[in-house]
């Protein structure tokens, strides 16, 4: 077992040497509940989630069950999903639309905001002595940069803004959720699916693992798409362009909170082959992909270089994005729930450019369910290799030997720079590296 | 109404289905559907009042994807089904109503599959399938396929057919 004073050693991030036990040791797992998850800003959800009042959507925090809401005035809420009588659960569905939850045990009564509104024969047993204000249910902070929501346990944490940082804001802001196209659609439902391996291992392959997908993981899918397409079946998915060229992006390097832009492409190559899928596709779909890149063009000529798009990413600490790459493909966002050291929930939902034509949502949806998806082509070749790697990695001596991190240690600056956040070389593991890095100082902290 | 008989043959015609599944011959299997058969499993969740359905479903397949989602398997390369899972498609309780036209039925199917990978990891898949069968060539192909899995969080990544 590692104690915290041994962590500096085993999590030699600098030298790209990582122990595995931050993933299996079962100490450290119960440390980061606490030092990680009740420290940090996470991502709970989009507010086109909760487009009315009394709208809401179930997630977790960690192992925490919470439950984000609108209230009828309109406020977002993230509330414990426990009743503070004596811990039953209270509101039981995966998402709805209720003015309020009842619990189960006693029936105390609960407006969709929190507030204690209702406890059975109040007068007659309480004598009408319960605060109601200091019983209603357990408030996290909330709070939403251009419609994506964060909440976090911390009172005392920065503001979200200043967690994400002003690189991190500019990357969410016109890549993540495309602020200059009116924003993104939230596909109403929670796709979800056990997976073997800790929460990090799969966090860190979003973060910065391009390795992966052109080595070994995925070539199997993309032999099968080189193949049929040129046999001439009409394949309507989106791919990445051989042609251009690959980078990393990292914000909050050496810095805060870690987030990684992976498979960014710079130039128009990678917009011509859009282009001619858009015209397999139709009229509307070519419109849309050409606005799209004269509006991107427009946001972007004060910056030396313009990214096209990128294809995966992460925020720290457990939120993946994938299916970024393309104008015609759905944009994927992936939670990676502890569920103990060897085990995870992954909880995703897709969203598509609010203001892109019927068949372009269409054809992205496609794309992410038959993608990075419990049944589509990709996610579950993920998934094998962390079930292998339980296997291998149940005799704690298997974790003496750190893993090597170390791609592109030296380099992480060799790449055109110009634009906010650190761009470096594709594929390497300095993601990997910064994510670790954050990792260990909440957990000395 | 439909005689023993050909009720015995649609029962069959399951049977034979689950059989070619198990056995892995996929492109047996896909001679059983129809060139324009859809394959859809939808979503399932717990929703309280009034909310929009889900976006979009769990799968959504033509011909064509699921003839590449068997095709991936046998690259080699397809590590999720490296070695290949075992399976046992359990399928009960057949019922069989007439269709929308004299050349198809509507029939609705139980199933359990297990799936055993590698060494300990396995997987218990219940739910019910709504399958349109049409008469094509003499025998039965099925042309559409709703899949209702019984899980709201799915033990695994779905690399197989129901
Ligand atoms: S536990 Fe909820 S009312 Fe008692
Ligand atoms: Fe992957």
């Amino acid at each position: 077992m590692v104690s915290l004073g041994e962590l500096r050693e085993v999590v030699n991030w600098q030298e790209g040497l990582i122990s595995p036990s931050v993933l299996f040791d079962k100490e450290l797992y119960r440390e980061e509940q606490t030092k990680v998850f009740e420290k940090v800003w996470m991502v709970v959800g989009h507010e086109d989630m909760l487009r009315k009042p009394g709208d809401y959507v179930t997630n977790y925090m960690g192992e925490v069950p919470v439950v984000v809401s609108r209230d009828m005035e309109g406020e977002l809420h993230v509330l414990v999903n426990r009743c503070v009588h004596r811990g039953n659960e209270v509101c039981l569905f995966d998402r709805g639309n209720a003015r309020a939850f009842t619990c189960s045990y006693h029936g105390w009564t609960y407006e969709i905001s929190g507030k204690l509104i209702g406890v059975p024969m109040e007068k007659e047993l309480y004598r009408d002595e319960i605060d109601h204000d200091s019983w209603g249910l357990e408030q996290v902070r909330v709070a939403s940069y251009k419609g994506l929501i964060f909440a976090t346990f911390d009172q005392s944490a920065p503001s979200l803004e200043e967690w994400l940082g002003e690189d991190g804001c500019w990357w969410l802001r016109n890549y993540v959720l495309v602020e200059h196209l009116g924003g993104l659609e939230a596909l109403p439902g929670w796709h979800r699916y056990r997976t073997p391996g800790n929460w990090k291992h799969l966090a860190e392959n979003f973060i910065g693992d391009d390795y992966h997908v052109i080595a070994a993981t995925h070539v199997s899918w993309l032999k099968v798409v080189q193949e049929f397409t040129q046999k001439g079946y009409p394949i309507r998915r989106a791919a990445a362009s051989i042609a251009a060229k690959r980078y990393e992006v990292t914000t909050g390097y050496l810095k805060g909170c870690p987030m990684g832009f992976g498979n960014m492409v710079l130039g128009q190559q990678a917009y011509e082959q859009d282009l001619a899928l858009a015209e397999k596709i139709g009229h509307d779909a070519v419109e849309w992909v050409r606005y799209r890149n004269s509006r991107f063009q427009e946001v972007m000529k004060e910056y030396e270089i313009a990214p096209y798009s990128f294809q995966n990413g992460a925020i720290f600490p457990n939120l993946g994005l994938m299916g970024f790459l393309s104008p015609l493909a759905g944009r994927q966002f992936l939670l990676f729930h502890p569920r103990g050291t060897a085990e995870m929930e992954q909880w995703q939902w897709t969203m598509v450019e609010k203001e892109a034509p019927a068949i372009v949502k269409e054809v992205a949806a496609e794309y992410a369910y038959r993608g990075q998806h419990m049944a589509g082509t990709i996610a579950p070749d993920d998934v094998e290799n962390q079930e292998r790697i339980v296997e291998a990695m149940r005799a704690p001596r298997n974790w003496r030997k750190p893993h090597n991190y170390r791609l592109q240690l030296g380099h992480e600056e060799e790449a055109p720079q110009g634009i906010p956040g650190q761009v470096g070389p594709n594929p390497s593991e300095i993601n990997q590296r910064n994510f670790y890095r954050f990792w260990l100082e909440l957990m000395e902290a | 109404m439909l005689t023993l008989e050909q009720k015995r043959e649609v029962e069959e015609f399951l049977y034979r289905e689950a059989f070619l599944l198990d056995e892995m011959r996929f492109d047996e299997w896909l001679d059983m559907l129809s060139e324009d058969i859809e394959y859809t499993m939808p979503l399932r969740e717990h929703l309280q009042g009034d909310v929009e359905p889900a976006g979009h479903p769990i799968i959504k397949d033509d011909k064509l994807m699921l003839t590449m989602r068997a095709k991936k398997h046998e690259t080699g390369l397809s590590h999720v089904e490296i070695p290949r899972s075992l399976t046992e498609h359990i399928v009960t309780n057949i019922l069989i109503e007439d269709g929308d036209n004299p050349t198809e039925l509507r029939v609705y199917s139980n199933f359990l599959v297990r799936q055993a990978r590698k060494l300990r990891d396995e997987a218990w898949w219940a739910g019910r399938r709504k399958d349109v069968l049409r008469r094509e060539d003499g025998g039965w192909k099925i042309a559409r396929r709703e899949v209702l899995l019984d899980s709201i969080v799915l033990p695994r990544g779905i690399t197989i057919f129901f």
